[in-house]
Formats: structure tokens, C-alpha cells, sequence
């Protein structure tokens, strides 16, 4: 990652950076309330390695916080930036002008070491591309995603002690980025200073050749391997990354043997993760695998109560229900839903909106849904129809090519359209292993890329089955 | 001009208005104080530019004329006069002759067209408010004026006239004390002004428990009649700062103090606090607080105090000098005392519309 030097003007994306990586220390030292009142309204928008400009929205606040939180503002500034700095302060509307008379002096004002600073601002930046709302209070916890919770709390409460690596797994929109983070800011707030890095693995990637290219891969390494925390997201795209899996290689070894905690998720379980090396696959099941499943309707009815008291929208219970049992997958489509219900509503002067006019509003998402609520069953009837063999037959052992390619697609199709796992698959179609509807899969990938017949037939099937 | 009063006149109308004289002054003029005979009344007026007082006293007149004398020496002089009449006489080139009993006094003065005149006040809003209330608003607020000259906005008192109630604010930035007072004014007289320190402190000597007194606010300053007294000064300019951002939200828990009990505690208890961790603490169990300070290689004080407490335990510390002040100038038998939490200001309330925003100290 190519990083800014302070000298250079640091454009606005790494001001606000550097502050919400401040305001992330200033927050666990304050009340809410206090940060709320005088630190979400404020903005960094000047930073070099004197002083530093904060933008608030008039007079009070700079004198209340100069009066009361000027020594905590530059406590938690020296400690994401690497060193003091004088705070200034300047009202939104006028910046740059009319800078507030005085410039209060740091504590102790020693001119900053530029090696010091270097060093700690990655930290800070990686640790930071975290979102803050992804906290643990955040995450509503119901039967499905209780393991997954449980054990990124024990993990939050020892770091490198419990589960070691920890690997989480579930589908789109079920919570693992949100655990992820929340893993993230509870190390952080807990231990002052430790080293948190989040990254997804694809950045990882990008990093990786970045540093191949420019030649910094003492300094990549350095990043990574120097981390008390590392999380890595999405980490099934380190798939056919040959090289970069080398180095996410050595990277996990140093951090697993200098007892610092790994963290990752994907999502399929490790061994599903098609082109990764074994070594790694087996190094990924060496600590706790937990999995995150789709939740059932009380805890989609809890989620959505709980997104609405946050947005501080008040939706009928019926509304709340008919969403919770229309959108069954995914929690990040739960949330659009519910997102778009709540603006509905407020444009509409809080009239609460029909059944109807939900339904037309969510058209698409609950389209959407209904494509993934196809059931093995379905797709087993569908198929047995189509090729004209006994519905029986998708279950029995008998494989003659006749009954044996049509079961195969079945099983393709069902690994595409549903979100069941490989073994439930295979259980579906008479207790069959895992490894056998991943065969069939793979097959029939094979010949549709092929052959011409097999691809019309299976795109049929699929646009039959999701109409 | 020439005329006699007796000396407990002529000392009480130069007490009201000497102590607006400056002792260093740049300007002789400003050290001396203004006298103008006219009818059967001498007019005494002092100023330093920034505050003026004049008042009025009765005296008989027998040549009616003006001049202007240093306001400290005059008043040294008649305190120590025998209790009877004093006749001052001034000649042309301001020289006055004082005589009472058998002791004589020259001194010399400058003359009245030397000494700055009052502001006039013209387009004018004017209020009429209660001195008592007036009064007692500014000794609820006047303690939490700032004394930082760097935020001059800050070193006065904020008088807000808005929707039929005048407000009262003084902050220095840990603590705010705000009052309201209801007074009738029509919508078009609303307006902010910020009278400073100086001014309030005089016109805190000056507001008796009777009668109104009536504002006059100008373009950058105001004037405030008294009976026959008039106090004119100039206005802080700057915007106050917006006070409603600091008052906290609901409180969690409220207890009720004696107010006397309460402060005699935390003033023995603050015996014990020191220049550097110049804090108190207040600990809170079940209907008792514990008022603690403590400071290392000095030693330590605590009292407790029954009240009536059934809220979460906690503590709070704050710097022992801002809960005290309140204490001091409120009148009231039992203050409030509303908290959040450990890190949120506290607030102090009484029966009136009154209330005290103190910020907490950090317990480390």
C-alpha cells in the first residue's frame, strides 16, 4: 500500500482517517453522550507535524472542549499519530480564514520523529478500516449464529490464548465481516496500543503485488508479521494466488508461532475452498471453525427490531413479521429491506404502508428471495421430470449413465440454487458423501463448458426452477 | 460653585460611585470624580471609559456649577470628618475649599469639560426588571464568569432577552450557571448582550431589594437606572457561545442536599484537596455519600452525609472550589444535585428556574 507522507497535503480521505483513528481513542475514554456532543460533529481538516486543525460547528465547542478534553484530544493524538501536536480550531463555514485566536501549545511539544510515525500510523489506518458500528452489542445473537458469537468473544476476551486461528464461515450478509470487526474493536479498546490489522484478503493481494512491484517487501512484511491481531476477511479469494498464499503462508506462521491471534473467514469451510494449498487448509482447521448459518424467523424479527430501534424508526409488528418471513437468507438484504420500509414510512408522513405497497416497494428483493428459497426437492422433481427418469432413482444407489447424469445435474443445480452445504447434498440424494456432489459438480461444470447439449439443458433446468 | 451637605450624604453617593476609578490611569481625569450642583441636587459621576456610575444626593445649593476632583483623596477626606454638614466651595481655576467643623481642605481639581461624558442613548431597548431578582440572577451566576482575558467573550455575564424571559449565563468552560427570569417585552426588543465582570460587579453592590431597575440597551452598550443611580457600560462585542450544547440530558439519579450541611462538608473535606489534584470525591451508596479528597505525602479527609439515595453506586469527582460556589450564593435550604454517570457533568438545581453544569474531574 503506497502510504502518504504527512509533508505532502494529505487529502481529505486520509484526514478523516486519522480521525476517526483519534476519535476511535477518544471514544473509549468518554461517555457517549460526551462524545456524541462534542466529537461527532467535528472534523480534521488540517494535519502537518505541528499542529492540527479541527473544524466544529461553532465557538462552544472549541471552548468546551480546550476546557475539558484538550489534554484527552492530545493524548489520543499522540497516540495515533506518533507524536504531540498543537490543536487549533476553526468553525465550519469558516475554514482556513478566520482560524480561532488562539492555538493552544501540547503538554509536552517534541518535534516528531518521522520513524516513529511511519511506524505507528499502519497500524492505526488497517486497524481502522473497520466500521465502528460493527460492535458486539450490535450483533444480534439467535441459535444459528451463537457458536460463531461465543467463540469471537472468547477469542476478544484472550487474544491467542483460546482459539487459535479462528476461522468463521457463512454465507453472504450472515454477520462475518460484522464479527470480524467487532473482534477488532473489542481487542482494540481493551489493550491501548495493540496492533489490530483487519484487511480483506483481496487487499492483501493487492498489497502483496504492490510491494513486489515498488520493491517494499521488507515493509509489507513487517506490517503483517508485527500484528497482535490479524483479521482477514474473504479469505477464499487467496484461492489460485499461488504466491500470495506463500506469503499469507509464512505471515500466519510467524504470527501463529509468536502466539499473536489469526482470524478469518470465508465463505465455505476451509477444505471446500477450491486451489488452496493444503498446507494451508490444514493449518486454517488446526484452531476453532465455526460456522454462521442463515437465521430462523425469531432471530430475523429480533434483528429487524433492533436495526429499527437503531434507526430510531418505529415499524409495525405485522410489517416486521412479513419482512422477517419474506427475506430468509440474508441479513444484509434484511437490512435493505427494512431500510427502505423505514423510508417509505417517513416520507409518508409515518403512515404505515399496506401489505401491498410493501410488496410492490420490495419487488425485486422479494424476487430475489424467492430465487433462493428453492428446495432440493424442487430441483429433484424438476430434473427427474425433465429427463424422464423416477423420482426414486435421485436417491438410489442404481448409476447406469441414464440415471447417473441426470442425478449429477441435480446435484449441480442444487449446489448452485440453494445455500445447503456439500454433506446436505449429499444426504438429500441418498446419503451420498461430500466429495460426490463435489465430483458431480465439477463434472458437470466440465461438460457444460464443453458441450453445448449439457449447457442449454442445465440453464433450462435453472431458468425453469428460478422463474 | 458652592454648596453644603451633610457627611453621611456625601459619603454614601461617593461610595457609589468610587469604585469605579481606576487606581492606575493613564488619564488624571479618570481618577476624579465628576460634581454637578444643579437645583437641590449634587450629581457625583465616576468612569473609566469602559463602566460608568453617577448618582444623585441632595444638598443645598447656593451656586450651582460644576468641577471635578480626585475621587479617592475626596472620599478619605469626608470618611474622616466629623459627623456634621460639609460645605465645599470650588473657585474658578477648580480649586475647592472643604469645611466642616473646624478642619479646612484645599484641593485641586480639573475642569468638568475635561471629563468624558456618559454614552447617550438613543434607539434605545429599554426592560424593567425587579432589582431583588435581578440581584439574586446575578449572584446565582456572576462566580462562574471566566477570568481567562484570552476569551474576553466569556468574561462578562450573557443577558438574553427571548420569548418573555431574560436569561442569565456565565461559563469559563467547566462549569456553566444559567438563571432565567420571566420579564414582558414585546418580540422586537429581543437581543443578546454580554455585559462584562466590571459592570455586573457594580451593579451587584448597586441593586437594592426594592423597586425596578430599568435597562437601556444601546448599539455596544447599555445603561441601567436605579432609582437616581444610572450605571452605562460597554458591551462585550463577540457572539456567546451557544451554552444550550452543554447542558446534559436526563439525569439518572437525583439527590436532594441541605444545602448548608452539603457545603460545610465538602469545605472541610476540601481542606485536604491540593493545588494538583485539587479534586473531591463524591461517593455514592445507599442513602449516604461519602465526601473524600486525598492527596499523596499530604494525607486524607472524609464525612459522610445521610441522604436520601436509592440510586446505583457510584462515585464522581469534581473540583472542590465549583461545587462549592453555588452552595455559596444560592439562598435555598435544599439544592439538587441530578448525575448521569462518573464522566458526565453533573447538574445543580433548585425550586426557580436555576441550574449549575459543573464537569466532572477525572478519577485516575
Amino acid at each position: 500500500m503506497p502510504s502518504p507522507t504527512v509533508d505532502k497535503l494529505l487529502n481529505s480521505a486520509d484526514l478523516k482517517t486519522h480521525w476517526s483513528s483519534i476519535s476511535a481513542r477518544l471514544k473509549s475514554e468518554v461517555s457517549v453522550d460526551t462524545y456524541e456532543r462534542w466529537f461527532r460533529n467535528t472534523e480534521l481538516v488540517e494535519l502537518d507535524h505541528e499542529q492540527m486543525t479541527l473544524c466544529v460547528p461553532n465557538n462552544i465547542y472549541q471552548l468546551w472542549i480546550e476546557s475539558n478534553y484538550l489534554g484527552l484530544l492530545q493524548s489520543s493524538a499522540m497516540l495515533a499519530l506518533g507524536s504531540a501536536r498543537a490543536v487549533k480550531f476553526v468553525f465550519s463555514g469558516e475554514q482556513n480564514h478566520e482560524a480561532a485566536e488562539k492555538p493552544m501549545l501540547p503538554v509536552g511539544k517534541a518535534p516528531a520523529p518521522v520513524t516513529e510515525e511511519l511506524d505507528a500510523r499502519p497500524a492505526t489506518i488497517v486497524a481502522n478500516g473497520m466500521n465502528p458500528r460493527n460492535s458486539f452489542d450490535a450483533f444480534v445473537v439467535g441459535p444459528n449464529n451463537q457458536f460463531a458469537q461465543a467463540a469471537c468473544k472468547a477469542v476478544s476476551d484472550a487474544p491467542a490464548k483460546t482459539y487459535n486461528p479462528l476461522f468463521i464461515y457463512g454465507g453472504v450478509g450472515l454477520g462475518k465481516t460484522h464479527l470480524m470487526h467487532a473482534i477488532g474493536h473489542a481487542i482494540f479498546g481493551k489493550k491501548k496500543g495493540a496492533k489490530v490489522v483487519y484487511i480483506t484478503s483481496e487487499a492483501f493481494t493487492n498489497e502483496f503485488i504492490d510491494a513486489i512491484q515498488n520493491n517494499t517487501l521488507i515493509k509489507f512484511r513487517k506490517r503483517y508479521r508485527q500484528a497482535d491481531v490479524l483479521l482477514i476477511d474473504d479469505i477464499q479469494f487467496l484461492a489460485d494466488k499461488g504466491r500470495t498464499q506463500e506469503e499469507f503462508f509464512h505471515t500466519f506462521n510467524t504470527l501463529f508461532d509468536g502466539h499473536k491471534q489469526i482470524v478469518l473467514s470465508s465463505d465455505r469451510p476451509p477444505s471446500e475452498i477450491a486451489n488452496l494449498e493444503t498446507r494451508l487448509v490444514s493449518r486454517f482447521e488446526w484452531g476453532l471453525t465455526a460456522e454462521l448459518q442463515a437465521p430462523d424467523t425469531e432471530t430475523r424479527v429480533a434483528i429487524l427490531r433492533k436495526k429499527a430501534q437503531a434507526m430510531d424508526v418505529r415499524i409495525d409488528t405485522e410489517i416486521i413479521q412479513f419482512l422477517a418471513e419474506r427475506i430468509r437468507t440474508n441479513v444484509r438484504r434484511l437490512e435493505g429491506a427494512l431500510m427502505r420500509v423505514a423510508s417509505y414510512v417517513s416520507l409518508s408522513d409515518g403512515r404505515a404502508p399496506s401489505r401491498e405497497k410493501i410488496e410492490h416497494l420490495l419487488k425485486d428483493i422479494l424476487h430475489e428471495e424467492a430465487r433462493r428459497a428453492i428446495t432440493i426437492d424442487q430441483i429433484q422433481r424438476r430434473v427427474a421430470e425433465h429427463f424422464d427418469v423416477r423420482l426414486a432413482d435421485m436417491t438410489s444407489k442404481r448409476r447406469p449413465a441414464n440415471i447417473a447424469f441426470p442425478r449429477q445435474i441435480a446435484m449441480y443445480l442444487a449446489r448452485e440454487l440453494t445455500k445447503t452445504s456439500l454433506s446436505e447434498i449429499g444426504d438429500a440424494f441418498g446419503g451420498r458423501d461430500h466429495g460426490t456432489v463435489l465430483h458431480a459438480h465439477r463434472l458437470v461444470k466440465e461438460r457444460m463448458s464443453k458441450d453445448e447439449k449439457t449447457r442449454q439443458v442445465v440453464s433450462f433446468l435453472d431458468t425453469q426452477l428460478t422463474r | 460653585m458652592k454648596f453644603s451637605v451633610s457627611k453621611e450624604k456625601l459619603l454614601a453617593g461617593l461610595q457609589t460611585v468610587q469604585n469605579v476609578v481606576s487606581t492606575r490611569t493613564t488619564l488624571p481625569i479618570l481618577s476624579n470624580v465628576l460634581l454637578q450642583a444643579d437645583g437641590d441636587q449634587v450629581r457625583l459621576t465616576t468612569t473609566d471609559l469602559d463602566v460608568g456610575v453617577s448618582g444623585a444626593i441632595t444638598a443645598q445649593i447656593e451656586k450651582p456649577g460644576a468641577t471635578t476632583l480626585p475621587a479617592r483623596r475626596l472620599a478619605n477626606i469626608v470618611r474622616e470628618l466629623p459627623a456634621a454638614e460639609i460645605q465645599i466651595e470650588v473657585d474658578s481655576k477648580n480649586v475647592a475649599s472643604i469645611r466642616c467643623g473646624q478642619s479646612f481642605f484645599k484641593i485641586l481639581g480639573l475642569p468638568e469639560e475635561e471629563f468624558p461624558p456618559l454614552p447617550k442613548f438613543d434607539d434605545t431597548r429599554t426592560f424593567t426588571i425587579s432589582q431583588q431578582l435581578l440581584r439574586d440572577a446575578l449572584k446565582k451566576t456572576s462566580y462562574a464568569i471566566s477570568t481567562d482575558e484570552t476569551r474576553y467573550v466569556l468574561n462578562g455575564i450573557l443577558f438574553s432577552f427571548k420569548e418573555n424571559k431574560l436569561t442569565l449565563v456565565a461559563t469559563d468552560g467547566r462549569r456553566l450557571a444559567l438563571v432565567d427570569l420571566e420579564i414582558e417585552f414585546p418580540r422586537s426588543q429581543e437581543v443578546d448582550i454580554i455585559v462584562p465582570t466590571k459592570a455586573v460587579t457594580e451593579l451587584g453592590r448597586l441593586l437594592g431589594d426594592e423597586g425596578d431597575v430599568r435597562l437601556s440597551v444601546g448599539e455596544n452598550q447599555v445603561a441601567f437606572q436605579i432609582g437616581d443611580t444610572l450605571l452605562a457600560s460597554k458591551l462585550i462585542e463577540g457572539n456567546y457561545p451557544n451554552y444550550r450544547q452543554v447542558i446534559p440530558g436526563e439525569a439518572k439519579e437525583r439527590v436532594t442536599l441541605e444545602r448548608e450541611l452539603f457545603f460545610n462538608a465538602v469545605h472541610r473535606v476540601s481542606l485536604l484537596s491540593s493545588e494538583k489534584s485539587n479534586s473531591v470525591k463524591l461517593i455514592f451508596t445507599k442513602n449516604n455519600i461519602e465526601i473524600a479528597a486525598n492527596t499523596p505525602d499530604v494525607g486524607e479527609a472524609r464525612e459522610s452525609l445521610a441522604v436520601a439515595y436509592k440510586g446505583r453506586e457510584f462515585s464522581i469527582a469534581f473540583n472542590p472550589e465549583f461545587l462549592q460556589a453555588p452552595l455559596r450564593a444560592l439562598p435555598n435550604d435544599e439544592v439538587y444535585l441530578d448525575l448521569i454517570d462518573e464522566m458526565s457533568p453533573g447538574v445543580i438545581k433548585i425550586q426557580s428556574p436555576f441550574l449549575y453544569v459543573l464537569m466532572p474531574m477525572r478519577i485516575s
